[in-house]
């Protein structure tokens, strides 16, 4: 066929033309379905983590906080904050042996204060209350390490004392007495050993054998015939009193400590709770009856590279991981989750729970029964509704969702709009460069109607293959803010109303819960289908105008046109 | 009157708008063309003979005035008719050539062919006849921009016949060639056309080119200075 030779012809001889009309037109479309496809994806992402509450079934959360004049639920009073959260003391002496390894948590009830499970019988009874679910969330550190052994090493001793005394020569009365005694017993003094008496006892005064000189004066002869003030020295010496200081160094050690959260979940109860079977990412949630499993959060699983099949050793509890879960903002989030009674016992909060978990009957009654709850707790009680805890989230992912809502719909509509815009505009400066050719199709005897029909044919074919490339540059441009997309974060922190003005502790005590969530730009057929089809009507209706336009001229005001 | 003859021009008048000025480029034309007639309208530039030829070949609409072609008066036909009567009636070849410059020269001869509504192989074999008759059937597969001016020309010649027109209108066809390449196209024009009996019109400003026609008019400053021929 003659028309499609020359469409063919037209498209292919023009090719810097055509490929710049493409590009334009995929690079509209591209855009299009990538910032739509952004704008969808925080969308979802916005639906998941700021309406948290919805998604474990919640419609109201009351906790506890301390007050300076608690009513009747709770115990109340800032002492209690500080008793609570006493057994953060780590105490050496307790974690084992000497050098022995040590694993230990310990669960804090940060600034929520706990209350026997059976008061929140109180909330199962108010009218309009469906279902309630107690839960504990509790901060908890971990310990792990050697208990380090404390040797402290003291030198002491290896002192000389060094003694001399004069000892005062025999008086002439004494040297004639020790001569005499000497005579009679047969010794010479000052001679060498002498033959006939007892050998190696009997020795000359200044002798050499005896080491020490203990020789001489201690012969039986000596004994005899000295004085006694020269037959004995004695002495008492007291060597110098003194006190050894030494600053033992600490010894190396390699405790580790890391926080996280842990919550405590009533497996009984499976449509409502901190997390909810609609929370797991993989495996399974807990069976009715719960065990020693535990549930991690995705993102905590990441941090540690926990599996699932891992087990987690609690103070010498070992619990299975059976499951990932994303688990909900909204402060009532923990990194793990155990059933209830097992954190209980570990925790030494047998019977306490520390948040409850309120679904209405019906969500317009929801505002109603938060008031019944305020009424009928007290003034400790915090009543949160699925609305405010939302908005206390805070994070990227936050500004991004306000950025999105705001400026997502604007963003695209703007991008569609140039991407027409461009699509047109390549299309008509096209055209407008051969009006002269038109003109001399029509001088051959072209009627309108065919040259609008060549016309229209390739801004069709470059509509449909600039949409194409547009589809495909989309798609990738997706799946790259897919792979290496920014995530965005939101936090929403639990525990620290009102215990600031108690205790200061508020912020310390006070639970972060944050998810992330990558940002990611998901695409579905009629988005890809809008992109292509923005392009087609670009390139048609500007490819039609012009044509139009230029078709009507008269042939010869368009052969009169300069090229 | 208008019974034998193949143009009746009346009167005719055309004239533009720049804007706030008008300018009268032809005022108040009468003429008369024969079938067969190999006619020359000469004049210096801006006298309004391509003015007139467009008036003749369909491609503008007098502003007052009739311009009557084989009895009937173009200006109460519609855009669709003219189109028409320019594919079957006319062939048009224009100083500039006005190939289209993506086809090669095969194509720009289908290109006024196609229309007609031929079937494809006879669209080919017709237009590589004409191709062949105006010694290009080498050349059929180049593009314009391979092609010298004369061939370029040449091949213009062969696409205004292709439809088997009446009338071959030519606006100084030799305008952009040089003065042999320029007579042999005008000799290859009026030999091809006098064969089949086309009606030739031809604008130019050369002597020697209107010499090969049957009849001259001298155009100037919108009018005809010859009487013609009745």
């Amino acid at each position: 066929m003659f028309y499609f030779r020359y469409l063919r012809s037209e498209l292919v001889g023009r090719r810097t033309r055509t490929v710049l009309t493409l590009v334009g037109l995929a690079l509209g479309v591209a855009l299009v379905i990538t910032i739509s496809g952004l704008a969808r994806g925080l969308d979802r992402a916005q639906k998941t983590a700021l309406d948290p509450l919805s998604t474990i079934g919640t419609d109201l959360t009351v906790t506890l906080s301390p007050q300076q004049d608690t009513g009747g639920f709770g115990r109340g009073g800032g002492g209690e904050v500080v008793q609570a959260n006493q057994s953060a003391v780590t105490d050496l002496s307790k974690l084992g042996k000497p050098g022995t390894q040590f694993v230990h948590d310990f669960f804090l009830p940060g600034t929520q204060l706990t209350f026997p499970q059976k008061q929140t019988a109180k909330i199962a009874s108010l009218p309009g209350v469906a279902s309630i679910s107690n839960g504990l969330v509790l901060s908890a550190v971990h310990q792990e390490g050697v208990v380090p052994k404390i040797v402290a090493k003291i030198k002491a001793g290896g002192q000389q004392l060094d003694i001399r005394r004069q000892i005062k020569p025999p008086t002439a009365a004494e040297a004639a007495a020790i001569q005499a005694c000497f005579q009679k017993l047969g010794v010479g003094v000052g001679g060498g050993p002498q033959s006939g008496t007892q050998p190696g006892e009997q020795q000359g005064f200044g002798g050499g054998r005896g080491a020490g000189g203990g020789g001489f004066f201690s012969s039986p002869a000596a004994r005899k015939c000295l004085p006694a003030r020269m037959r004995e020295f004695r002495a008492r010496i007291t060597t110098p009193q003194q006190t050894l200081k030494q600053v033992v160094s600490p010894p190396q050690t390699n405790i580790k400590s890391s926080s996280y959260t842990i919550g405590g979940i009533d497996p009984a109860q499976q449509s409502i709770g901190l997390v909810t079977p609609s929370q797991l990412s993989r495996g399974r949630f807990f069976s009715k009856s719960g065990g020693h499993e535990a549930l991690v959060s995705a993102a905590y699983a990441k941090r540690k590279s926990l599996k699932l099949g891992s087990t987690l050793d609690l103070n010498g509890t070992r619990f299975k991981i059976i499951g990932l879960v994303s688990p909900p903002l909204g402060g009532q989030t923990a990194d793990v989750y155990i059933p209830l009674a097992q954190l209980q016992k570990l925790a030494s909060q047998k019977g306490l729970a520390n948040v409850v978990l309120v679904r209405a009957t019906s969500s317009s009654d929801v505002a109603k029964v938060q008031k019944e709850i305020e009424q009928a707790l007290g003034s400790g009680a915090q009543v949160a509704s699925a609305k405010q805890v939302a908005a206390s989230i805070n994070g990227s992912l936050v500004d991004a969702a306000n950025l999105s809502h705001d400026l997502g719909l604007v963003l695209a509509i703007i991008a569609a709009v140039a991407a027409f815009l461009v699509a047109a505009l390549l299309t008509l400066s096209s055209i407008g460069k051969r009006v002269r050719e038109i003109g001399t199709l029509k001088a051959l005897g072209w009627s309108q109607r065919l040259v609008i029909r060549q016309v229209l044919g390739e801004c069709l074919a470059t509509g449909i293959a600039g949409g194409l490339v547009g589809v495909v540059l989309g798609v990738l441009a997706a799946a790259a803010i897919g792979a290496f997309g920014p995530s965005l974060s939101a936090s929403s922190t639990t525990g620290a109303a009102g215990a600031n003005d108690v205790l200061g502790l508020g912020q310390a005590l006070a639970r972060t819960a944050s998810t992330s969530v990558s940002l990611t730009a998901p695409l579905s057929l009629s988005l890809l289908l809008f992109g292509f089809a923005l392009a087609l009507a670009g390139g048609l209706i500007a490819g039609g105008a012009g044509a139009l336009r230029a078709a009507r001229l008269r042939p010869a005001d368009a052969l009169r046109q300069m090229e | 009157m208008t019974g034998d003859l193949l143009y009746d021009v009346r009167n005719a008048t055309r004239s533009f708008r720049r804007g706030d000025a008008t300018i009268n480029a032809l005022g108040g034309i009468d003429l008369a063309i024969e079938h067969g007639e190999i006619l020359a309208l000469v004049g210096p530039s801006g006298s309004g003979k391509t003015t007139l030829l467009q008036l003749l070949g369909a491609l503008d609409r007098p502003t007052s005035g009739q311009v009557f072609f084989e009895g009937r008066d173009l200006n109460t036909l519609g855009d669709n008719e003219l189109a028409d009567i320019r594919l079957r009636a006319f062939g048009f070849v224009f100083q500039t050539f006005n190939l289209i410059p993506t086809l090669n020269a095969l194509q720009n001869v289908e290109a006024k062919l196609a229309p007609t509504g031929v079937p494809e192989d006879e669209l080919r074999a017709r237009s590589l006849a004409l191709l062949e008759e105006v010694g290009l059937s080498d050349r059929a597969d180049h593009l314009p921009s391979q092609l010298s001016g004369g061939e370029q020309q040449r091949v213009a010649i062969a696409r205004a016949l292709s439809t088997e027109p009446r009338v071959v209108l030519a606006d100084e066809p030799t305008g952009n060639l040089d003065s042999r390449t320029g007579t042999e196209v005008v000799d290859l024009l009026t030999s091809l056309s006098e064969e089949r009996r086309h009606t030739v019109i031809l604008v130019t400003h050369d002597a020697e080119i209107a010499e090969k026609a049957h009849r001259s008019v001298r155009m100037q400053d919108g009018r005809l200075l010859e009487p013609t021929l009745a």
